[in-house]
């Protein structure tokens, strides 16, 4: 059986491909990293009680089934796509903030060049 | 079809044992209602044993949550195959 992979595209970035690598041990267990539980609420005592099965084992008891080997390398590389994703979440979150903050430095340099220009005190003359 | 603004899409490819495990995942997932589909847009097809679900969204937030969601529900089919050791 061959291993589970994954394509991504986005318009600013060229072709991502996700693929398994079964030497490592991301791939050989249903426990993923970004699933499940944070490390702080099960530290606070909480039990998780959807955790995931162990994978099941052939008659051998020790290799598991060819669909537990699915299931392994499934969440090995559902890491790998949630973490790339998180990853592209936070980059972007930050240009939205240089962006809004460079909007945010234009806007005071306008109002400090007209207040500098003379511009508030032409208001008041209007006005009185 | 993906609608020009679901530009971020995610194509997985997910090999089963036998044509008829990827045919019955296929079949399980597709009644699955998808809650946003202005932002996110989901297809599942089969070719040979293979399950191949093709996503398109709106941004990388929505992705990512739409992508694992699909990835759990896949992990849950494949587990319950494997616990009835459906051969056909």
């Amino acid at each position: 059986m061959v291993s589970p992979s994954a394509l991504y595209t986005a318009p600013d970035v060229s072709e991502k491909r996700f693929t398994v690598d079964r030497s490592s041990e991301k791939y050989q267990t249903t426990n993923g990293r970004t699933t499940g539980p944070s490390a702080h609420v099960l530290g606070a005592g909480q039990i998780d009680v959807d955790r995931p099965s162990d994978p099941k084992l052939l008659s051998d008891g020790r290799t598991p089934t060819p669909l537990s080997i699915l299931r392994m390398e499934l969440t090995g590389l559902q890491d790998d796509i949630n973490e790339f994703l998180t990853e592209r979440m936070e980059l972007a979150k930050n240009k939205k903030l240089k962006t809004q903050s460079q909007a945010d430095e234009q806007r005071i340099d306008k109002e400090i060049t007209k207040l500098l220009d003379g511009g508030d005190d032409d208001d008041d003359e209007t006005k009185n | 079809m993906a609608s020009s603004s679901l530009d971020h899409t995610l194509t997985l490819d997910i090999p089963f044992e036998t044509e008829a495990q990827a045919s019955i995942a296929m079949r399980v997932l597709q009644p699955d209602p998808i809650l946003r589909p202005q932002d996110f847009e989901v297809t599942y097809s089969t070719r040979g044993a293979s399950l191949v679900v093709s996503v398109a969204s709106v941004d990388d937030r929505v992705l990512r949550v739409g992508v694992s969601n699909i990835i759990d529900s896949i992990k849950t089919i494949v587990e319950t195959a494997d616990e009835l050791s459906l051969q056909q």
